[in-house]
């Protein structure tokens, strides 16, 4: 009940410390709009039946870059005023702290993929098939399980390095790889038509949701090693 | 040189000549393959290095593990020495790979399932080292290497299955398959042999590293307490 009531209490403070500075969450929306825009000038006018495939790639790819961002500095707020020191020595549940954490950006990062997808649909408007599938942001979603947890376990292993801005992008890409590319192959069976979730499920979503479960698993195991006081 | 460093350099050399016979047996004594002709040879290197590069995966993984339960430096020193040289070994696997893959695929770098996943592996050792480098000596460095080499090893099953999870380029393996080998007997003994001196030979590497962080940890703790003094 301890660890319940930690978790509600912490997820509220994040909300509340999140929303309290706006911009936060709306640059990271910026970032992804103005990287599609890139993604669809530097493409040029492409064939009608590469669209869905290039949506895919484009919607993953900048929602993955956003991300990448907002999640490497998940644990900023914690770090000022001494408060990430003041909090590794409270008798505060670890796993608590993770939860907490973990959610806040599940959450935030909803807020950036959801409508990077919604805008990518809006600039390939001349696709032949219909790109928006309720599938789409099932899969998207659990993709951001993986790379949520991830990103909150990198995020703390990089505080205190010399060369954090660097690394984080050297290691969580590389780490990342398995759930992007199962995402994607995921998402582009469904607009193809080719497979339904439940076949799925035995294939590319299965290997999501393994990586899912491995990532929170070590996520929620080894963060508080990380933060344990010395 | 004192007597420790003169039997070691020495078990070394004997384990490197032992990799030299060994190529010998692969490169001159073997017979030539019917559809890759001499080219082949190569894999008598590539396959071995790839095999070592994945193994010192798991030896980083158990070192990992092992940082977790005791407080010494020495898992952490494992560790470090496993992702130096399992980054050379991947590295040697990408460039061997990319030597085999001209004459047989008609270009020297595709972005294929596996060797795009090879590539990320000697992206997680070389983030592995800059992690160790890039963040303080102590416990968060410990802890932190620690949990980058537990997902250092989540990656290599991936690489492993790649061949068999999507369409490649990359041939399926061809000695741990269902049906037994597909190699020529001749040919898989020499490639055996050149697996266990390699393997011996990056044992003794391993070893040697060790040692040598080991001595590098005692001069900078000497050198602190000099400049304390």
């Amino acid at each position: 009940m301890e660890f319940v009531r930690q978790c509600r209490l912490l997820t509220g403070h994040y909300i509340r410390i999140e929303f309290a500075q706006p911009e936060r969450l709306i640059s990271s929306l910026l970032f992804s709009t103005t990287i599609l825009l890139i993604f669809i000038f530097s493409m040029g006018k492409t064939e009608p039946n590469l669209v869905p495939n290039l949506f895919i790639a484009e919607s993953f790819l900048t929602g993955f870059f956003a991300l990448q961002i907002s999640f490497a500095r998940s644990l900023e707020p914690d770090t000022q005023d001494e408060v990430y020191s003041l909090m590794r020595t409270y008798p505060l549940s670890p796993s608590a702290w993770f939860t907490s954490k973990y959610c806040l950006v599940v959450m935030t990062g909803t807020l950036v993929m959801f409508p990077t997808i919604l805008v990518a649909a809006f600039f390939h408007l001349e696709a032949r098939v219909p790109l928006l599938h309720p599938e789409i942001f099932l899969i998207a979603f659990l993709a951001l399980i993986g790379l949520a947890a991830i990103g909150v376990l990198l995020s703390t292993m990089m505080l205190g390095a010399n060369t954090r801005q660097i690394l984080y992008p050297i290691i969580y890409f590389p780490l990342t790889c398995p759930v992007l590319i199962s995402a994607v192959e995921a998402s582009r069976a469904i607009i193809d038509g080719t497979q339904d979730l439940s076949t799925l499920f035995s294939s590319w979503l299965g290997l999501l949701l393994i990586f899912d479960i491995i990532y929170c698993t070590i996520g929620f195991l080894l963060f508080g090693e990380l933060t344990k006081a010395d | 040189m004192t007597n420790t460093d003169k039997k070691q350099f020495s078990i070394v050399s004997i384990l490197a000549l032992g990799v030299a016979i060994t190529w010998y047996i692969g490169l001159a004594l073997t017979p030539t393959d019917q559809a890759m002709g001499e080219i082949y040879r190569v894999i008598y290197f590539h396959v071995p290095c790839a095999i070592t590069a994945f193994a010192l995966a798991y030896v980083l993984f158990f070192a990992s593990i092992l940082s977790f339960r005791k407080s010494s430096n020495q898992s952490v020193y494992w560790g470090r020495a496993a992702a130096e040289l399992g980054f050379v070994f991947t590295v040697l696997t990408l460039a061997t790979g990319s030597i085999w893959g001209y004459p047989t695929w008609g270009v020297w770098w595709t972005w294929d399932a596996r060797i795009t996943t090879t590539f990320l592996l000697a992206l997680l050792y070389a983030g592995y080292i800059l992690l160790y480098n890039g963040l303080p000596r102590g416990s968060k460095r410990t802890k932190a290497c620690a949990i980058l080499g537990i997902l250092i090893a989540v990656d290599v099953p991936i690489i492993y299955k790649s061949v068999t999870w999507w369409r490649t380029l990359h041939q399926p393996p061809s000695i741990l398959r269902e049906g037994g080998s597909s190699m020529d007997p001749e040919m898989l003994q020499a490639l055996l042999l050149n697996f266990g001196s390699i393997f011996l030979l990056t044992g003794g590497l391993l070893y040697l590293r060790v040692v040598n962080l080991n001595l590098a940890s005692k001069l900078e703790a000497e050198s602190y307490n000099a400049m304390e003094s």
